[in-house]
């Protein structure tokens, strides 16, 4: 059934937002179904097989144990998955629950953690702040293996309801101090969770109003039924998905979405992505890529096959080193993104992407296979075709004339047409390539 | 084919009014003059994140209840780097100690603001912002970039009010006229090209700047991904120009921070003409095993500072600038039951300089008289801030930290 190009033009914007961009192939499938049916998909990853991703994944034999094997396992997933959104909300979740392996120190516990937001990731919050509570890798960071009874460590009770439920303003030092004793005894062991009864406090807390013999449990039950962590749960969600100042109206109608049972993230999810504000001037490239963004739409876009074994080491320069988030509120996002050297690191991305090789390996991409078979007749069409292939033709007039110029001119200044003059192969190359790369550093190539 | 994707924008688009003028970089260029020494006072802002345990840094070795709090963590009194009889420095702090005895640091004590927050984000912002009672959107430093900040600055003053050293801009520099750069590394901060295809370098970079030049576009942030992509290929040319000529044989301590105060002296020796450094050393948050972790950072920290100061003097810009360091909080008095310590208040900071007058500067807290079981603040943090915007940047410090602070004698 034909879409309208309307319809297919917001299901692009989707794709950006609930995914990370899409490759041709991709575009056409989903542009085949629908907005409906893609956001129906996406929300619903298990009912999409995966196993060519996973047997993928299978032969790569990563090595969990390394740091860098671990980021790049995580961007394969993210490039290739049929379930865009599954990876997305994993990458949210890893920034609301930022868990840094600088502290951890143990790889092998940081992929835990992560399959933990794959599982859990679209479905209820309270199960999932439960396993993340229980997490080795959250103990360790957060300092609760430390926390007994007589001497509790509050660490955990304080980020747990500061940055991972109810926010700032929405309980007391004293809640802190109580909620510290409920955790008391919550330890991990090299086989996972340990509840260590010994060190745990089984006195009675009085707790956000609410007085009992608690334990780390009860505290996750109690925070999980709260409107502020439904609030908060929801301005961040769609500070991450929809804009960087979204409207009050969006917010609340994401927070109504969160009931205490059943799959309330998918339930908020589903709010935002048919909310009228998402599908808005106002949020149309309105959101600044974030450094995996911009990678992961880059491979998809120019659909690259073979991944650069540098990717972890590039997207830290360009301020997001995965699995290593600069603190435990994770990355600030939206135009924190960018500063003159984050930008330049971008520029530099897009030249590493776009040469004809590096660090003496063939290059990332090959130009005329590109723009192959795609029916262009003029260097006008060549630039058309690659600024809607890549920022979905958004740019002023401007912008076109100065790429079609610099395609058209060699250096000692003679002009020509470079889809049909016949012209010598490197030049064809060359001006393919700059291109491609000079797209890539447009303000629009930024934006999601 | 030229599909415009406005057309399903509801609403329509109104295009931002007015294309940019087109410039010539050459043209911009030519205005960069680099600072000469005595011209201009600098600051270098250096915070310690994580929440620095200042009793173990500055340590009140005459008190008896200090180590009856801290059984496993205590400095022992014949460690101590001695600064009097009560309190000295951290055994790892020798360049700091050096330094002291100089005259040259200026050591504030019990510092801190009402209503401690215990929370690392919201005190860094408390410290950042100078407010402690409402979340302000500017920091500092950007207010007093742009209460200073005027028409006719030089070019390089514009591209460089100040410069952040750290991967990500702290709320001190956020402004609401001025754009703070961030640059941890020169030579990643370069523009590059295809090198197969280096006779196209030329065609690209031109092609680059009139695109951006005149990419008027109606999206939240496309305005400034045009501002800062434009300063940053102009701040790149540059600081590669600048620094070229930057020699030295001081021995900076071979780590991340060392080389970033290695890199802040480049600038400052070079001519940037920069009015405030900003960088941070992490790892502060010692809520288990304190002791081989703080030693470890205290001594990076220490060793970077006092090899900055040398490099400065051989470069005779030590006359030039003045280096503080904070902490968002210190750390509780008890040790906690992980051989670490939690969230506190109060701490001791550091400015350091030849301009400063050294000494020790308020008093030591009491250990006994305590708030919840934590330091009660003697000195408030803006009035150190004060003194360095009156007495060392120039401008209206009243205005700036939004009140009335006193002023100290350090400057």
């Amino acid at each position: 059934m034909a879409k309208s190009e309307a319809e297919s033009f917001w299901t692009e914007h989707l794709l950006r937002r609930a995914g990370f961009g899409y490759n041709p192939a991709e575009l056409e499938y989903y542009k085949h179904r629908g907005y409906e049916r893609t956001l129906s998909e996406l929300l619903e990853p298990d009912k999409v097989d995966n196993s060519k991703l996973d047997s993928a994944v299978e032969m790569q034999q990563f090595d969990f144990t390394r740091l860098d094997d671990l980021k790049r396992w995580w961007i394969y997933r993210m490039a290739y998955t049929q379930r865009p959104l599954e990876e997305k909300m994993a990458l949210f979740w890893h920034g609301h629950f930022a868990t840094s392996n600088r502290k951890v120190n143990n790889p092998y516990s940081m992929y835990m953690q992560n399959l933990i937001f794959r599982k859990s990731g679209m479905g209820n919050f309270h199960d999932l702040l439960l396993s993340v509570s229980k997490d080795p890798a959250m103990i360790v960071w957060l300092d609760n293996q430390q926390n007994r009874k007589g001497k509790p460590n509050e660490n955990y009770a304080r980020e747990v309801m500061e940055l991972f439920s109810l926010g700032i303003g929405n309980y007391t030092e004293a809640d802190i101090k109580e909620g510290a004793r409920a955790f008391t005894g919550w330890q991990t062991k090299p086989d996972g969770f340990f509840f260590n009864a010994k060190d745990h406090d089984s006195g009675d807390k009085n707790f956000l109003s609410e007085r009992g013999n608690f334990n780390g449990d009860d505290i996750i039950a109690i925070l999980s039924r709260k409107p502020a962590t439904a609030n908060f749960l929801a301005t961040k969600m769609c500070k991450f998905f929809v804009a960087d100042n979204p409207s009050e109206d969006i917010v609340s109608d994401t927070a109504k979405a969160y009931k205490p049972n059943g799959n309330n993230i998918r339930n908020m999810l589903e709010t935002i992505f048919t909310h009228p504000q998402f599908l808005s001037k106002e949020s149309y490239h309105a959101k600044i890529k974030s450094p995996t963004e911009l990678v992961i739409g880059t491979i998809k876009g120019l659909q690259i096959t073979k991944l650069d074994s540098d990717l972890p080491n590039q997207m830290s320069r360009m301020g997001q080193s995965l699995f290593e988030p600069p603190t435990v509120k994770g990355w600030d996002g939206g135009q924190a993104w960018v500063s003159t050297d984050l930008m330049m690191e971008r520029f530099n991305f897009a030249t590493r992407v776009t040469q004809e090789k590096f660090d003496s390996i063939k290059g990332y991409i090959t130009p005329s296979a590109l723009v192959a078979n795609q029916g262009l007749k003029t260097t006008n069409d060549a630039v058309n075709y690659l600024l809607n292939l890549l920022v979905d033709n958004d740019v002023p007039e401007s912008t076109r004339d100065e790429l079609t110029k610099y395609a058209s001119k060699d250096n000692s200044g003679k002009t020509f047409d470079l889809v049909s003059d016949n012209i010598d192969d490197k030049l064809i190359d060359s001006k393919l390539r700059g291109l491609v790369h000079i797209i890539m550093t447009l303000p629009t190539y930024q934006l999601a | 084919m030229q599909i415009t994707r406005r057309k399903f924008l509801k609403g329509g688009v109104c295009l931002a009014v007015g294309a940019s003028p087109l410039f010539s970089m050459a043209a911009r260029a030519a205005e960069l003059q680099p600072r000469k020494a005595g011209e201009s006072k600098i600051l270098v802002v250096v915070q310690l994140a994580g929440g620095n345990d200042g009793l173990n840094t500055v340590v009140p070795y005459g008190f008896g209840q200090y180590y009856q709090q801290r059984p496993n963590l205590a400095i022992k009194q014949k460690d101590v780097l001695a600064l009097n009889d009560k309190i000295g420095l951290h055994p790892s702090m020798t360049g700091l100690n050096q330094l002291f005895k100089d005259g040259h640091l200026a050591l504030a004590l019990g510092v801190g603001y009402p209503n401690p927050n215990r929370s690392h984000f919201r005190s860094i912002e408390i410290w950042q912002t100078a407010e402690p009672e409402k979340i302000s959107n500017t920091g500092w430093i950007g207010r007093y970039l742009d209460n200073t900040w005027q028409k006719n600055d030089t070019l390089s003053r514009r591209l460089f009010p100040a410069i952040n050293v750290d991967p990500m801009l702290p709320k001190s520099l956020a402004s609401d006229r001025v754009l703070v750069p961030s640059v941890a590394d020169v030579n990643q901060f370069k523009f590059n090209t295809d090198a197969h295809y280096q006779l196209d370098r030329q065609n690209q970079i031109e092609t680059f700047n009139r695109i951006y030049s005149a990419f008027d576009l109606d999206r939240p942030s496309a305005q400034l991904l045009k501002d800062v992509g434009l300063d940053a290929m102009q701040a790149s040319d540059y600081l590669l120009s600048v620094v070229k000529n930057y020699k030295s044989t001081v021995n900076y301590p071979d780590n991340g921070f060392g080389r970033s105060l290695k890199f802040i002296a480049q600038m400052i020796t070079a001519g940037v003409d920069a009015r405030v450094y900003n960088i941070s050393l992490g790892g502060f948050d010692t809520h288990s095993n304190q002791l081989g972790a703080q030693a470890n950072l205290l001594k990076q920290f220490s060793d970077s500072v006092a090899a900055f100061q040398k490099d400065l003097e051989q470069h005779g810009a030590e006359k030039d600038v003045i280096l503080l360091a904070f902490s968002e909080f210190g750390r509780r008095v008890a040790e906690n039951n992980g051989r670490g310590t939690d969230h506190g208040t109060a701490e001791p900071v550091f400015i350091i300089g030849a301009p400063v007058k050294g000494g020790i500067y308020g008093e030591y807290p009491s250990l006994s008289n305590l708030d919840q079981g934590d330091l009660k603040y003697g000195l408030d943090f803006r009035s150190i801030y004060a003194t360095l915007i009156e007495g060392w940047l120039g401008g209206d410090s009243n205005k700036i930290l939004n009140g009335n602070f006193e002023r100290m004698r350090f400057v």
